[in-house]
């Protein structure tokens, strides 16, 4: 094999670790451009998230019944709603719903579906099978049905749609996780962990857990979209999210429908605030996924 | 094989058992029951004795464990019951309903299988340029757009364009074809594109990997044309978990169309299960998470035995 520039350049890295993860940054970002257009939408979005009390002209609540429906003008950008809240302002402060939302219920749901599925493919046998059924049952639910579910148990509010969204997750990630890590299981440092007479919950958590972040990472990251869009259904329907909290979904239910021929910009602006969060969580997902995926490398 | 086939369509049984069982336990989770929505949706106020009297007329009064075998033995005859909300027979109920949600899943998929495969062999093909990029922007797009909101955009366009809106009452296709379809086709369009998303993929990352195997380098080496190297040996190949794909998400179509419905005022199954959890009519509602979560499982189960069959190498013992 010719030294090519590329084994240069990688020589050259490897005696800077210290800029190690600058440079898979950098070499992500060239080798995937989507997953770095996703990755720069996200961070907008974050961005505004953060900063929302300045972007935002008005306050999310303040009701102006002086300018009820007003279409996008000066004063409001992206007009009112039907109490004169400002839209523009609301889907500003909406990011944060969304992301609490997103980002709560991936984490729940792939954090448990990774234990679940770590510790089901450690233990094996009956345990294995036993759990393995469990989340057959649980996956048999469509999505948004068994969110569906356990909102009408828990109630409506932000911190139960987290749960009702991060319940259906678990089993999913659960399956994906456990097939990696019924591989790691049979990896010799697993039996050495076990010779040295470590603990189940030790060997599960510190020698097999670390070594199934890639599934992890997939599944998390592949959640961040769906949840944000579960969530905008859930509110959607009037069963997720409660007014006055400024949210995406609740913004294009009910009167944003009514009067959609004469005040569109009600629905059009959350929606599309909606499409593009989702779209820039599942294009940076999917390019993580080729690069963290060894099968769909191109190289 | 028919061993293999035997032990999966066993293990059915125990799964359909266990979506049962949470059913049902999660529907008496849920605080309130029917009696007590239906007085408060009369705005009567009503002693404690008329509810127990309406419960027992229901039924509810029976301990958990009476109440689950009377339903069990009821289904073991195909006898799914009575709605407890509107008292007719459960069948009835889903008869219309089911007609709906079964074509719009049929016609959703068709349009999600014209775009998935054509559109995933070309970015396999073309991996890594710009048709690549754009037909995975394309179906990432899909996924991301909320259906309701695709559904009211596309609503406003007819409106606005051609001053037309879809028929908002549903009549069967035998009756009139026309009009059942003017209805239907647009929320088939919204959903079979959001679903294609995730049958493109598919395609396009097992075309990927068919690509790459020794007997497509074969073909190509002897000089076959492109077009008959994919048709011919690389897409056989590459189907088999686009199916799979597809036939799972078939299954969610029939029962997970609860937002789609609502926007284009869909009379299907989602919308009775949305009404049935609302006014906590459980024999409903399990009726219906039972219906969806067996052809859930069937299609899992009949994709697991066509896997089997059509490839030699994953053939379990």
């Amino acid at each position: 094999m010719a030294v090519t520039k590329e084994t240069l350049e990688s020589i050259a890295r490897a005696g800077k670790p210290r800029a190690r993860w600058l440079q898979a940054t950098y070499d992500f970002a060239r080798q995937r451009p989507l997953g770095a257009i996703g990755a720069m939408m996200i961070l907008v979005m974050v961005l505004v998230a953060l900063t929302a009390n300045w972007l935002a002209p008005y306050d999310a609540l303040t009701t102006d019944y002086g300018a009820m429906l007003s279409a996008p003008n000066a004063q409001h950008w992206l007009g009112t709603d039907t109490f004169g809240r400002d839209v523009y302002s609301r889907m500003v402060f909406g990011s944060r719903t969304a992301l609490i939302v997103g980002l709560g219920a991936s984490f729940i749901g792939a954090t448990f579906g990774a234990l679940i599925g770590v510790a089901s493919a450690y233990f094996g046998g009956r345990i294995d099978m036993i759990v393995q059924r469990i989340m057959d049952v649980l996956i048999s639910f469509p999505l948004i049905i068994l969110a569906l579910a356990v909102v009408a148990i828990l109630g409506t509010g932000l911190q139960n749609v987290i749960f009702a969204i991060a319940i259906p997750m678990i089993p999913r990630c659960a399956r994906v996780v456990r097939s990696s890590a019924l591989a790691v299981r049979e990896m010799p440092y697993v039996d050495a962990a076990r010779a040295a007479g470590f603990t189940d919950a030790r060997i599960v958590l510190r020698h097999m857990l670390p070594n199934v972040m890639a599934p992890y990472l997939i599944m998390l990251t592949a959640f961040l979209g769906q949840a944000i869009l579960l969530e905008a259904s859930l509110s959607f329907l009037g069963l997720g999210v409660q007014e006055p909290v400024a949210a995406w979904g609740l913004m294009l239910r009910g009167a944003a429908i009514e009067f959609a021929e004469t005040a569109p910009w009600m629905g059009f602006f959350p929606g599309l605030a909606i499409s593009l969060a989702v779209f820039g969580f599942n294009l940076f997902g999917d390019s993580l996924r080729d690069a963290l995926d060894p099968r769909l490398r191109t190289q | 094989m028919t061993h293999y086939i035997l032990k999966r369509f066993l293990l059915m049984f125990p799964t359909l058992f266990g979506v049962a069982v949470l059913i049902f336990l999660l529907l008496r989770v849920v605080p309130g029951d029917i009696v007590e929505v239906r007085f408060m949706a009369q705005g009567q106020y009503s002693s404690e004795a008329v509810m127990a009297i309406e419960r027992a007329k229901l039924g509810l009064d029976k301990p958990l464990w009476q109440q689950f075998t009377t339903w069990m033995w009821g289904l073991l005859h195909l006898d799914f019951g009575v709605s407890m909300w509107t008292g007719a027979p459960i069948t009835e109920e889903l008869k219309l309903r089911f007609e709906l949600s079964l074509q719009l899943a049929i016609m959703a998929t068709v349009v999600a299988t014209l775009l998935a495969i054509p559109l995933g062999i070309l970015a396999a093909v073309k991996q890594d340029t710009w048709i690549d990029y754009a037909v995975r922007v394309f179906s990432i797009a899909g996924l991301a757009m909320p259906s309701f909101w695709l559904g009211i955009l596309m609503i406003l366009a007819m409106l606005i364009i051609f001053k037309w809106l879809p028929p908002m009452v549903f009549t069967s296709f035998w009756v009139n074809p026309w009009e059942n379809l003017a209805q239907l086709i647009w929320p088939a369009l919204a959903v079979g594109y959001r679903y294609s998303a995730v049958a493109t993929r598919m395609m396009r990352s097992a075309m990927l990997e068919v690509l790459r195997e020794d007997y497509i380098r074969t073909a190509r080496a002897k000089g076959l044309w492109l077009k008959l190297i994919l048709s011919r040996h690389a897409l056989k190949n590459a189907m088999l978990p686009v199916i799979t794909v597809i036939g799972l998400e078939f299954a969610f179509l029939m029962g997970g169309l609860v937002v789609t419905e609502q926007v284009f005022s869909l009379n299907g199954l989602g919308m009775l299960f949305v009404e049935a959890i609302s006014h906590r009519d459980y024999t409903l509602t399990q009726a219906l998470v039972l219906i969806v979560a067996s052809v859930f499982i069937f299609v899992n189960f009949a994709t697991d035995i066509a896997y089997a069959w059509l490839d030699p190498r994953i053939r379990y013992r």
